[in-house]
């Protein structure tokens, strides 16, 4: 069953074989966890991955200027101003909202439309097949009711998907939270969601991974300690013997 | 066995295993040194020396004065930083925050062999003893079981060290479960 879907390689080792190969293609993931737990990293490893592959990446940033965003980026080996400028578009989305005049804090139907359009064309205009929207939650901000919020993730999806792309779509969660999404919606339209963490073990702060789920694929549920290196992210299995808590 | 008869045994090894030591305390740095020199010179592998009792500039320095070449010699020090002991950072050098964040001494060590090592490596954790202060034993024995399964999946060998006069029966049963060979120096 596994080989009906064709994957899309993170380029994370240790992730694709927890997936079997990869993302089956056309999904959409929800990559959720609180601050500071590798989010946006490993959403730009997975560009980073699919253009030195030659798929080209779109990093739509909700939060913070791309610019900045990559000063503060890791120096991955295999990373390069040049593969940057040449894989991966980036783009603000403020500069979308006031091209398309959507500066205001509530969105209607019909914005959520025109703003769909145009990541759409974006994604055509330059053969786009894997996209990053950083964060979500950003966005369902200013979505407000969750039906907006579902109608906004379904049609984007099935518009992304429709043209090969797969999508992993950030969402913040408080370190307090009880599901996998701010609004509890995200998490059920998506196809996938991967649960990042901060687990304390006698007081020791470890970063965890955890794929809940995948449509697709049969995948390990099993948790995993992540490390950010130079070289990408890397996992092993989180030994079970301690006493531990997660935050 | 004494130094000489150890010496012996390693050449005699040719496929990637899991060997524990135990040594005394009196023949401990000559065990580091044999391990050093025996598995790095003139071959074409790779020592990861994960530090956990002694620090790893320590042991460097102990090199230095025999003359032996660090030069695929890596580090996993798991007490610099512990002992508030890093000024600065050696570029065949890794941090691990303590020794309790076991699963961190995994990735760095595959940090180290996927980013520098191409062929075979040899993993030596020094030691047990000190791994065993910091955690409990049924963490312990799941962590070196998961790493020298790692390592075999690598083609690499693990050796874990173990001092004598700080041994328990619990420790020695670990070493003997996750290793293919025990040896004993005196």
């Amino acid at each position: 069953m596994d080989n009906v879907r064709e994957r899309v390689p993170t380029g994370i080792e240790a992730l694709d074989n927890i997936l079997n190969g990869g993302v089956p293609k056309g999904n959409t993931v929800l990559i959720t966890g609180s601050a500071g737990t590798g989010k946006t990293t490993l959403s730009i490893e997975f560009l980073v991955h699919g253009a030195m592959a030659g798929e080209k990446g779109l990093y739509i940033s909700v939060t913070e200027a791309s610019e900045k965003l990559l000063e503060n980026l890791i120096n991955y080996d295999f990373f390069s101003k040049e593969m940057i400028q040449k894989g991966i578009i980036f783009i603000d989305i403020p500069e979308i909202y006031e091209k398309l005049g959507m500066n205001k804090l509530q969105f209607t139907l019909d914005d959520i439309n025109i703003l769909i359009q145009n990541i759409v064309k974006i994604v055509k205009e330059f053969n786009v097949k894997r996209v990053v929207i950083d964060s979500i939650t950003s966005i369902c901000y200013r979505l407000q009711t969750e039906e907006k919020i579902m109608e906004f993730i379904l049609r984007l999806s099935k518009a992304l998907s429709e043209l090969g792309c797969t999508t992993f779509l950030v969402s913040e969660l408080l370190p307090s939270a009880k599901g996998y999404s701010q609004y509890g919606v995200e998490e059920a339209v998506s196809d996938g969601i991967i649960l990042l963490g901060n687990l304390e073990r006698k007081g020791d702060l470890l970063r965890t991974l955890r794929v809940v789920k995948m449509r697709g694929t049969s995948h390990s549920r099993a948790t995993y300690v992540l490390d950010i290196t130079s070289i990408g992210i890397l996992l092993v299995p989180l030994l079970k013997g301690g006493g531990e808590m997660y935050l | 066995m004494n130094i000489d008869e150890l010496k012996k045994r390693l050449k005699e090894y040719n496929e990637p295993l899991s060997l524990g030591i135990n040594t005394s305390l009196s023949a401990y740095i000559d065990t580091i040194k044999l391990l050093m020199d025996e598995f790095t010179s003139g071959k074409n592998i790779h020592l990861i020396y994960i530090s956990a009792t002694i620090p790893s500039r320590s042991i460097s320095s102990i090199l230095e004065i025999y003359g032996i070449d660090e030069k695929k010699v890596f580090y996993v020090d798991c007490i610099s930083h512990l002992m508030m002991n890093v000024a600065e950072s050696k570029e065949n050098t890794v941090y691990v925050e303590s020794p309790t964040m076991l699963e961190n001494i995994m990735l760095k060590t595959q940090y180290i062999l996927n980013k520098n090592v191409k062929d075979v490596a040899v993993v030596v954790v020094d030691s047990i003893n000190s791994l065993a202060i910091h955690n409990d034993m049924k963490i312990l024995s799941e962590f070196l079981h998961l790493f020298v399964t790692f390592l075999r999946s690598r083609n690499s060998y693990m050796v874990i060290l173990s001092i004598k006069e700080q041994a328990t029966q619990e420790i020695m049963s670990i070493i003997n479960f996750v290793s293919d060979e025990t040896l004993e120096v005196d």
